[in-house]
């Protein structure tokens, strides 16, 4: 078998000292700046990029790679502990994971994100050893239409299962939709509702809406409750996932695994849906759908084994064909360049070793994080035993020094200031941030994918149904709709994003 | 300070040459991201910066020759505002065509634009990019007519004209290199006077007909306005003695950088000029506008 060959040279390529060390640096750096809320992976790799001049070029893509997937585990520790996402991908994790930390099940909910990320990560490395190539073809069938109708079906998912606050939600998917006008248009370049201000022109940053809306936003309301916080210590009475636990949560796990890998291949923005449509499924498929925002641990399970599948198969289209699916896949690839290596369908023919042996190295690298994140739960929730009062302005300060490294501007920790207001405005009017979020990156997806479809037709909207992948995903939002819309099931319809 | 986000190929320049100009120098070089409405908010900072010589940015094409034709409002002006001291950079374009299109050189392209007018597509990175300017350029010498698609960014652009969703497009010849060796595009010329080095084998524009046709995505250091002569020829110097550094010259080559037509900072300033002047013309004509 010429994948267990290839397997082989890879792992022979993985375990050499120096690699497995270079593995280990990328997933402890990794790790710490995903648990710094707002340091994200992109500003550590651009500043280790000098270091990996230096290297061979195997072990500095080892190594940046691990920084990338580490940052995945590290980001879901603080989303679950103060409800602050870093990434995209652990906006969703909020939701669920934060309140089993105020249930006093950080723990389980911790260790079922590390064991369902690392079942995630090594089937995802499987996969891609298996059918990179073939893969890579499936992702070129996506064009403007079929990115269109993908995310259609996306949204259409997402706010029509939401229910109670029904009109809260799409009036959040709404203002989440407006905010991500703000901008450079892409089609002729015309700047919108920028008020002049040269730092809203390229749009406003996805992170600092994130951690005003959640994470400022969670402390004004935390400090408002004076002494009566809860202590969710006190609760606490396992740190590791109970037999029943692990029960509910397989299925998710192997669901969000599915779903993410088959996301993570688009390179225009796929990945991004992996966690939302990882906790929709889990919500649609559950029987108990209203446990959902109350500490759910499928809700961690599906959404944190999807982001870690589609962040490992993200490397598809990158190593087969050059193009990067993230602002992280371009940072390797200029890496790559540096070493003299063009990222491209040759890589896997002209240089094995630095293929396999980056794929080898991810599984060690996913072993390396279960193995230092398992005993690192107990510390992580000890932390919550820290007084608010303490643990709140650090928090405050590390979000700040975060969002400013972005783009080294001040006026993103102002935008993220005010977004934490309108947040807490949000949580005084009930109206669930993550719709808004969600609208916030399919919106400007979208417009600039129907666009340029239409563009490409020459104006004409059959498009989206002539070709089969993009019909397809049209039927299925219409047939969504249309069942929602019937007033027998509306009786049953479930809520998706009802947090409280 | 490099106006634009990390990673990119002038911060990965900005990178390579820090430590040469550092040990060199013998002052510890930063390089600082500062992106922002297409390198605008960077230039605009150094441009205000104190002119010690301590400060400075990597100015590029389309924050001082296409973005002051694009923008009314730019807060800064490209040549009164800054000293020019040293190209670094000079990548060479290439247009390619999907393997979809019959078109094998560049007559059968223009004798197929004729045929079908408006029916082709070029894709570009943005607006106002280089490879839109290009494909404007294009249109304007040969009287034909296609229609410009811009994406987000080159990947996805790119990844259309892979599947053979658009026709073609001018890339930057580092990032089209490995699909036109794996054939998974052709490539018809270069953007530039000169053959690349790199493709020595593809005509360039002007040979195929397009006479005087030159376009180069190019970046290099500038200075504040009010930094002495003496400060900016110290560091023109060590830079020029750092791009002859064979090391540097490996990884310029791995980005497909042919080495600087401009050599001192005097002909830098003209450079800038040349290049400002042909922008706001091509971009008049080509309609597009930020603001």
């Amino acid at each position: 078998m010429e994948i267990f060959h290839n397997l082989w040279i890879g792992f022979q390529v993985a375990v050499i000292p120096i690699n497995v060390m270079y593995c280990f640096i990328g997933v402890i750096l990794g790790t710490l700046i995903g648990v710094l809320p707002g340091i994200g992976p992109v500003a550590t790799i651009a500043m280790l990029l000098p270091i990996t001049f230096n290297l061979n070029p195997v072990a500095a893509l080892i190594m940046l790679a691990g920084i990338y997937y580490g940052a995945q585990y590290g980001g879901s520790t603080t989303a679950i502990l103060v409800n602050i996402p870093g990434e995209s991908s652990s906006v969703v994790t909020c939701l669920d994971g934060y309140q089993m930390a105020r249930q006093g099940r950080a723990g389980p909910a911790l260790a079922i994100a590390a064991l369902g990320s690392f079942f995630a990560g090594c089937v995802a490395t499987l996969i891609i050893a298996v059918a990179a190539p073939p893969l890579a073809e499936v992702a070129l069938k996506f064009g403007p239409s079929e990115y269109f109708s993908l995310m259609v079906f996306g949204l259409v998912a997402a706010t029509v299962l939401a229910h109670g606050s029904l009109i809260k939600a799409i009036a959040m998917v709404l203002l989440g939709l407006l905010l991500g006008l703000v901008g450079t248009d892409v089609n002729s370049g015309v700047l919108r509702f920028t008020f002049g201000v040269p730092e809203l022109s390229d749009g406003i940053g996805f992170v600092i809406v994130a951690m005003g809306m959640f994470g400022t936003a969670e402390i004004i309301s935390n400090l408002e409750l004076k002494d009566q916080r809860e202590i969710f210590t006190s609760k606490v009475t396992h740190l590791y996932p109970t037999k029943q636990d692990l029960k509910d949560s397989w299925a998710a796990v192997l669901r969000g695994t599915a779903l993410g890998s088959a996301l993570g291949i688009l390179p225009g923005g796929g990945a991004l849906l992996a966690s939302f449509g990882a906790y929709t499924l889990e919500k649609k498929v559950s029987k108990h759908p209203e446990r959902f925002g109350k500490g759910a641990i499928e809700g961690v399970a599906g959404p944190e084994s999807a982001n870690n599948a589609g962040a490992q198969t993200s490397f598809i289209p990158m190593l087969t064909l050059g193009i990067p699916s993230n602002a992280v896949m371009a940072l390797m690839i200029g890496a790559l360049m540096i070493q003299g290596i063009a990222p491209g369908p040759q890589v896997m023919n002209e240089k094995p070793e630095l293929f396999w042996g980056l794929i080898a190295s991810m599984w060690v690298g996913n072993l390396m994080l279960v193995v230092l994140n398992l005993p690192m739960i107990g510390m992580w929730v000890k932390l919550l035993t820290v007084p608010y009062r303490y643990l709140y302005p650090s928090i405050l300060v590390f979000m700040a020094i975060g969002v400013f490294s972005l783009s080294n501007n001040a006026f993103d920790v102002l935008i993220m200031a005010i977004f934490g207001m309108l947040g807490y405005v949000c949580v005084k009017l009930e109206c669930e941030p993550a719709p808004m979020i969600l609208g916030f990156i399919l919106g400007p997806l979208m417009e600039e994918n129907l666009r340029r479809a239409m563009l490409l037709s020459r104006g004409d909207p059959t498009v989206f149904f002539t070709k089969p992948i993009s019909c397809g995903f049209m039927i299925a939002s219409f047939i969504l709709l249309v069942v929602v819309a019937l007033p027998a099931i509306r009786a049953k319809r479930e809520e998706v994003f009802v947090e409280e | 300070m490099v106006p634009y986000a990390a990673g990119g190929p002038v911060d990965l320049s900005a990178r390579l040459i820090a430590p040469k100009l550092q040990s060199a120098l013998g002052q510890p070089v930063v390089v600082e991201n500062k992106p922002g409405a297409g390198g605008n908010i960077g230039a605009d900072f150094v441009a205000k910066s104190e002119a010690d010589g301590y400060t400075l940015v990597m100015g590029a094409i389309a924050t001082h020759a296409i973005n002051p034709a694009l923008y009314k409002n730019l807060p800064y002006d490209p040549i009164r505002d800054f000293r020019h001291v040293a190209l670094l950079v000079q990548v060479p374009n290439v247009l390619v065509v999907s393997n979809d299109l019959p078109a094998r050189s560049v007559a059968e392209l223009i004798a197929l634009a004729k045929r079908q007018p408006g029916k082709l597509d070029f894709a570009s990175g943005s607006t106002g990019s280089t490879g839109h300017l290009a494909g404007e350029l294009f249109k304007q010498l040969t009287g034909t007519d296609m229609v410009h698609v811009p994406y987000k960014g080159s990947a996805p652009a790119v990844a259309d004209l892979l599947a053979g969703r658009v026709a073609l497009m001018f890339d930057n010849l580092a990032s089209a290199l490995p699909n036109i060796q794996a054939g998974k595009v052709r490539a018809l010329a270069v953007t530039t006077l000169r053959r690349s080095t790199f493709l020595p084998d593809l005509p360039t524009l002007d040979e195929s007909g397009l006479k005087g046709f030159d376009l180069t995505t190019w970046w290099g250091l500038m200075a504040p306005a009010k930094t002495p002569q003496a400060v900016v020829d110290r560091l023109a110097m060590e830079a020029t003695k750092a791009l002859a550094d064979s090391d540097l010259q490996a990884r310029w080559k791995a980005m497909g950088s042919e080495a600087p037509t401009v050599r001192t900072p005097a002909e830098f300033t003209a450079f800038v000029e040349r290049e400002r002047k042909l922008y706001a013309d091509l971009v008049k004509r080509s309609g597009a506008t930020a603001d």
